[in-house]
């Protein structure tokens, strides 16, 4: 309302009996009575430690690697998710597999996820499906360290979250496959 | 002796409001979050007991075992008063609250009343006076931080608490031209008879009342007038370099204060301990002696009220700029609380004309 023009009789009304103030106060009663009287009403907020909420199947968690039924390892030490992360959150190692030397595996394989964004690009960019998104968010550390996590680490994080397995499937003669499998094999979205 | 069991039934009736007020005063702080969660579709505590109603207790102890800081550049002396120059003026207030009938009780032949702690001649006055004083350890604690934050929200508090002190002052006064007295026991003495005969309604203080509830909220640096404390402007303001028990002392301090205000508004407006209809339910029931009870709790229902009614506004109003705040208190509630005094006593002359 501009104080150019005069204010009407209902204004003045409702300004000297704070009607804008009671139709607030009416809304918080309402809330109220709903809650505690009529019982309509649930909190919106958990009581997070001792309720969570259901995450979707989608949600960006930690990372971790996968093998395949037979325990075998995914990962083929490619560095295509090194590469692809942007904020340099994974270091590999990569080395020949023993006795096969067109196969490769990553000898080392570290994630400071303290430094991880959780954009999704190296499950991404992974060739053979060896990376995945868990729904595990409660990783609080008392040391930023702790959360270099390794190989072994990464691994028994992918146990842990996905206890079904990819069948693995030889495509090409064992000496000659750089890449074991085909690609765009997601993990099942249920798990 | 006479003079030892006097001292000693007074002894025992502070004790007993003492004990009553500091209880209600942890109680209120759970309260106040459970009743602003419940408005606000939150939970409020729930971890310390069922229902977190241990919470205070919890909050009591961990406020006690904290580690007391006085910062390097503080004054000591001021920083060390200011916290007890909050509290005691607070809790001083209860003295002069009547919360039962004015009855008397004799004990090994000495008159007492129980249901007052004493009942001076100028109780409101004497209320209003040690307000003031809390003023000043908002004030000095606010200077004595040696924190920008903290004289911030002591200078703001200095000019708030003034300005609207005189707005309650202004507003009691009907009252006190009705009932013709200073004393507390009189005042809710008078309005006796049914909620007709309340100050509130039978004395027409409806702009009396509403100006001092709204003063009363301001007087206690409560939302929407806690621009002392503003915690998105200045951290905590007067209470920002306060920790552990000197801390629980302001905390203590502001949640006395508004149980006295709470009990001041019961009293002149809402008839104090007097039940709304014209006797105690419980004489229509048949037992007479017993009516005391019924005063006590029609005066707690009162409290308790305005207490909520603390909690409503908190839960549904934003914080007052600082001009809003001055321009409200000077330019609304001084106006309208001195023509009520003018129209009150022009009023009272006429009728009461011998």
């Amino acid at each position: 309302m501009s104080m150019a023009e005069p204010m009407k009789l209902s204004d003045w009304i409702k300004r000297f009996t704070f009607y804008e103030i009671l139709v607030g106060m009416k809304a918080t009663m309402t809330v109220f009575v709903q809650r505690i009287v009529l019982r309509s009403r649930k909190a919106v907020t958990f009581q997070y430690p001792h309720e969570k909420r259901d995450l979707p199947g989608t949600y960006r968690g930690m990372i971790a690697l996968l093998r395949y039924n037979d325990m075998t390892e995914k990962c083929v030490g490619c560095d295509l998710c090194e590469a692809a992360c942007p904020s340099r959150v994974i270091t590999v190692i990569s080395d020949e597999v023993p006795g096969e030397p067109m196969k490769r595996f990553a000898k080392e394989y570290y994630m400071d996820m303290a430094r991880c964004i959780f954009c999704g690009l190296c499950v991404k960019a992974c060739p053979v499906d060896a990376l995945a998104m868990t729904t595990e968010y409660e990783w609080s550390v008392y040391n930023k360290r702790d959360l270099r996590l390794n190989k072994d680490q990464l691994l028994a994080l992918g146990d842990r979250n996905f206890p079904t397995r990819e069948e693995k499937i030889e495509h090409q003669h064992h000496n000659v496959t750089f890449f074991n499998i085909g690609h765009q094999n997601l993990p099942p979205m249920d798990s | 002796m006479e003079l030892m069991i006097f001292a000693g039934a007074a002894l025992v009736k502070i004790a007993m409001v003492m004990i009553v007020v500091l209880l209600t005063v942890a109680f209120l702080t759970l309260a106040e979050r459970k009743v602003l969660s419940w408005m606000q579709d939150r939970m409020g505590p729930m971890e310390v007991g069922p229902y977190g109603i241990l919470q205070p207790i919890a909050d009591g102890l961990k406020l006690f075992f904290k580690e007391d800081i006085i910062p390097s550049g503080a004054n000591w002396l001021l920083f060390s008063l200011a916290p007890i120059l909050s509290v005691v003026p607070a809790l001083i207030g209860f003295a002069v609250i009547p919360y039962g009938p004015n009855q008397e009780m004799e004990i090994f032949g000495v008159t007492i009343k129980p249901f007052v702690i004493t009942d001076i001649n100028i109780g409101i006055l004497y209320i209003l006076a040690f307000a003031s004083i809390g003023a000043y350890g908002i004030i000095l604690g606010g200077w004595a931080s040696n924190n920008k934050y903290s004289l911030l929200g002591g200078l703001r508090a200095a000019a708030q608490v003034i300005s609207y002190e005189l707005n309650i002052g202004l507003a009691i006064i009907g009252v006190i031209i009705l009932s013709g007295s200073l004393s507390m026991v009189k005042i809710a003495e008078g309005q006796a008879g049914g909620f007709w005969h309340w100050y509130l309604f039978g004395g027409l203080q409806i702009v009396g009342f509403v100006v001092y509830v709204i003063s009363a909220v301001a007087e206690t640096n409560r939302l929407p007038f806690d621009l002392a404390e503003a915690e998105s402007e200045l951290v905590a303001g007067w209470m920002t370099e306060y920790s552990g028990m000197r801390f629980a002392f302001f905390f203590m301090a502001e949640y006395a204060n508004m149980i006295l205000v709470s009990c001041i508004a019961a009293v002149l407006f809402l008839g104090g301990y007097q039940s709304p209809f014209p006797h105690y339910i419980i004489e229509y029931l048949g037992f007479p002696g017993m009516k005391w009870v019924e005063a006590v709790v029609w005066f707690t229902v009162k409290v308790y009220f305005f207490l909520f009614l603390f909690f409503w506004i908190r839960a549904t109003l934003p914080r007052l700029r600082y001009d809003q705040l001055m321009r409200f208190g000077w330019k609304v509630l001084l106006p309208l609380a001195l023509a009520n005094v003018l129209i009150t006593s022009i009023v009272v002359y006429f009728v009461r004309q011998p």
